[in-house]
């Protein structure tokens, strides 16, 4: 195993290369690598896209919406191109708790005509379409090819990749890591920091076929528009939260899962899906759906603080090998990030290129802070720990419902109870105290306002 | 004879096509196409032969731009040039004849690089999957046929072949050039290709040439469950049915037990099965 | 107890997935370490169910039909009892929706 990527890989040390084949290796067709490949392109270097599935996408699974605001800068009048299933127009928050559910339902009209907000997408569409866009360009796709070791000089520097095909090493000035959430690449050049399990989720997810019309008709939309329900506390006690999102004719309906809570659960992930299928709230949207297929991929979910250093001596990392996936509860995105990151990678080791200076690489991480890719990680670092911690997780759904359950039930003869007695009845029978209530939700004030 | 012209024809089919299970419709991906494994084979075939023969090995197939990419794979693994008859997508309803394949291809290759010494084909594609067009090429080419092999081998100047027969039997077959085989997806499996090779393959350019596969609907004309035709039998002449029933069901007939021999023995062995078969009459 | 239909079978639920199966194992688990492991989280958290635990302790294995999402090797505790890496390029899942 030691000559393949892996956990166990090691770095390759090898001398200088006297002519590196490449300006650039990208390693990951994603989102991330697909715009570093563009932004490469764009500024006329010669980059290699290195591609470890048959195609860009086979290897990737999401939960199924994508923000392209910040395409407009990649690549103008995107969404009149871009491969989509639905435009999203409604937005549901819904928490669950026994039988009981309590939803937040956002219409927004305007989000289903240009500029568009969010978008549901098949992933195997989507990456190949972006990967088209940096192939126009003049980046070279190398698909079926998996990085297996990088190259370093005696010095540490990164000048290359060692791939599994034979005569596999490829030179090149700057290697940029945009090779997922196990980023083998990263881990080797010693960027990582220890613990990734605790900062990492598991998706699971169903593809499930229904109608178009069926579609239209229970989720209440119609022609392009579509419906993103993001859920809480449907986990079955595992820390973390579900999904059920619209495309054309199927339904993508998931669960992110805590690693550390699944291994200590003892429950296999597609128990805890059929059970979420079988909620009242959720089983009527699924119902007759036939399983188109069925996938699972790990999720980055820590934020800022378990992102590794992103700039290496030569490397940069992007995407999800940089842990940039937003996991805020209200917000749950991850395609724009590693879009922005790759595409200001890209453009910081052109500019780096460009000067013949590869210290400049360290202007990824300005170009970043300066952008929402970090702004919006840094606001939000506490917000991952609030999401998934037990009160959120197991204590606040049940204290909402029996709440609004007490606001609303009629229990005459008896009078109605004041709603702050009930929010205290239902605090204490959920093991809240008043003062955490209120420093969770100043937590979350500060963290998200 | 000149150096060997080894062309592998490659068929360009989504292995995992899916049945939409809405509306019954069979839907294939152009990102999940390829060769097939029989296909890959016959291209492994095809280099070490050539490579054995000095000879060239050429890919070509007939199919839609989206199988570039299959041909640009052939490239890197070795092949000498490649060839892409150009067809429209065909629609999934209409079936293609093996005729009609192998006329387009052998028109090309004759057209581009000559007459060819060997033809290789995997022996059945991932879609249709009807095995002819090998068949149809052999007849196209006016050339020797051996379909459905699984070893294959070339050493001075002779190709020899093994078949699978049935029982777990083989043949072995000289095969006579020039000639067209089909392999089955067995024995060898298609190298890796190396980077470099890879690299260059990524913007070789792909030569096509233009070409026709006419479609034909499918037209079913009966269904029905398979039912064999009924066989007469006349009842046994006994004047009592329950003698007659106790016939048909041959619940009294005499039977001879089978015997069993066990011997350690190879001349008795021999003994008895020459005294069996004498007794049977097969040995006077 | 109120017995419920199941979900789909495990086996159906996988036969709607594209694997390209590679000749080479990209997972290796060294069952002697897992012998000694009492957790074997592996178990319960692989979503495409490849470890099977055996009589005498250890963990069977299989790689023909993994996601490749790496979940086995960061919940295993078992001092690096599991060796993964991808499978060879090409080979593995082929995600068709994602």
């Amino acid at each position: 195993m030691r000559d393949r990527a892996g956990p166990a890989g090691a770095a390759v040390t090898v001398a200088e290369p006297e002519r590196p084949a490449f300006d650039a290796i990208v390693v990951g067709a994603g989102p991330a690598g697909s715009a570093a490949a563009l932004e490469l392109a764009r500024a006329g270097r010669s980059v290699a896209l290195i591609e470890r599935g048959p195609f860009p996408g086979s290897k990737n699974v999401y939960g199924g919406v994508v923000y392209g605001r910040v395409l407009d800068e990649l690549i103008p009048g995107w969404y009149e191109r871009m491969p989509v299933q639905r435009w999203i127009t409604r937005r549901q928050t819904m928490l669950l708790s026994g039988e009981r559910s309590m939803t937040v339902d956002f219409r927004c009209q305007s989000w289903g005509r240009a500029p568009y907000n969010g978008a549901t997408a098949y992933r195997a569409e989507f990456d190949n379409w972006l990967t088209e866009h940096a192939q126009k360009e003049g980046a070279l796709l190398v698909p079926s090819t998996v990085v297996t070791a990088v190259l370093r000089t005696a010095e540490g520097r990164v000048v290359g990749v060692r791939t599994d095909r034979p005569d596999g090493d490829l030179t090149a000035r700057v290697v940029i890591a945009c090779d997922g959430v196990n980023s083998f690449v990263a881990k080797q050049a010693g960027l990582y920091p220890e613990g990734q399990a605790e900062h990492t989720t598991l998706g699971v997810k169903e593809t499930l076929a229904l109608p178009k019309e069926t579609i239209d008709e229970r989720f209440g939309v119609s022609g392009d528009d579509g419906v993103d329900i993001e859920i809480l506390g449907g986990t079955q006690g595992v820390p973390g939260g579900a999904f059920l999102y619209t495309n054309r004719d199927t339904l993508s309906v998931g669960l992110v899962l805590g690693l550390p809570g699944l291994a200590g659960q003892g429950r296999r992930p597609e128990e805890i899906l059929a059970e979420l299928k079988r909620h009242p709230s959720i089983a009527p949207l699924v119902r007759g759906a036939e399983l188109v297929e069925y996938s699972a991929h790990l999720i980055p979910e820590g934020g800022y603080h378990s992102m590794p250093r992103l700039v290496g001596d030569g490397l940069l990392v992007a995407g999800d090998a940089a842990a940039m996936c937003l996991a805020a509860g209200i917000w749950l995105e991850g395609v724009n990030f590693a879009l922005g990151s790759g595409m200001y990678a890209g453009r910081a080791a052109a500019r780096a290129l460009a000067a013949g200076d590869l210290r400049r690489l360290r202007d990824y991480r300005s170009l970043l802070e300066s952008s929402f890719v970090l702004a919006d990680h840094k606001k939000l670092r506490k917000a991952p720990g609030l999401v998934l911690s037990e009160r959120v997780q197991h204590r606040y759904p049940g204290l909402v419902c029996d709440l609004v359950e007490g606001v609303f039930t009629v229990d005459n003869p008896k009078p109605k109870p004041g709603i702050r007695r009930l929010l205290r009845r239902s605090a204490r029978s959920n093991g809240v105290r008043m003062r955490e209530l209120a420093r969770d939700a100043l937590t979350g004030l500060r963290s998200f306002g | 004879m000149g150096e060997l012209l080894v062309v592998v024809a490659l068929r360009w089919a989504d292995g995992r096509a899916r049945v939409d299970p809405l509306t019954g419709e069979v839907e294939t991906d152009p990102r999940g196409a390829g060769a097939g494994e029989a296909d890959r084979c016959a291209l492994e075939h095809g280099l070490r032969i050539a490579g054995a023969a000095g000879g060239r090995c050429v890919a070509v197939t007939v199919a839609p731009p989206q199988a570039e990419e299959m041909l640009r794979d052939a490239l890197a693994c070795g092949a000498d040039a490649v060839l892409r008859v150009d067809v429209p997508e065909w629609d999934p309803r209409l079936a293609d004849s093996g005729s009609g394949t192998a006329q387009a291809l052998a028109q090309a290759v004759r057209a581009e690089f000559g007459e060819p010494g060997l033809v290789l084909t995997g022996d059945h594609s991932a879609d249709r999957g009807t095995g002819s067009t090998p068949a149809f090429l052999a007849a196209r080419f006016g050339y020797a046929q051996a379909l459905g092999l699984v070893e294959l081998a070339y050493a001075d100047g002779a190709l020899t072949a093994v078949r699978r027969l049935d029982r777990g039997r083989r043949e072995r077959l000289a095969v006579p050039l020039p000639a067209v085989c089909s392999v089955e997806p067995a024995g060898v499996r298609l190298r890796r290709a190396g980077l470099p090779a890879t690299l260059a393959a990524r913007t070789a350019d792909v030569p096509t040439v233009p070409g026709a596969v006419a479609g034909e609907p499918v037209t079913v004309h009966a269904a029905r469950p398979y039912r064999p035709r009924a066989k007469e039998l006349p009842p046994p002449p006994e004047p009592d049915p329950r003698l007659r029933l106790l016939r048909l069901t041959g619940a009294h007939e005499q039977r001879d037990p089978p015997r069993v021999v066990v011997t350690d023995d190879p001349g008795e062995a021999a003994d008895e099965l020459l005294g069996y078969l004498k007794a049977k009459g097969y040995l006077a | 107890m109120n017995q419920r239909y199941a979900d789909v079978a495990f086996e159906d639920r996988m036969s709607h997935v594209d694997f390209r199966v590679a000749e080479k194992a990209h997972i290796v688990v060294d069952t002697d370490v897992c012998r000694s492991c009492t957790t074997k989280a592996c178990v319960h958290a692989c979503p495409a169910n490849l470890f099977v635990p055996t009589d005498d302790g250890g963990i069977l294995f299989n790689y023909e039909q993994c996601f490749e999402c790496g979940t086995c090797y960061l919940v295993c505790d078992g001092g690096n009892a599991i060796s993964w890496s991808y499978p060879d390029g090409g080979q593995g899942v082929v995600f068709r929706h994602g």
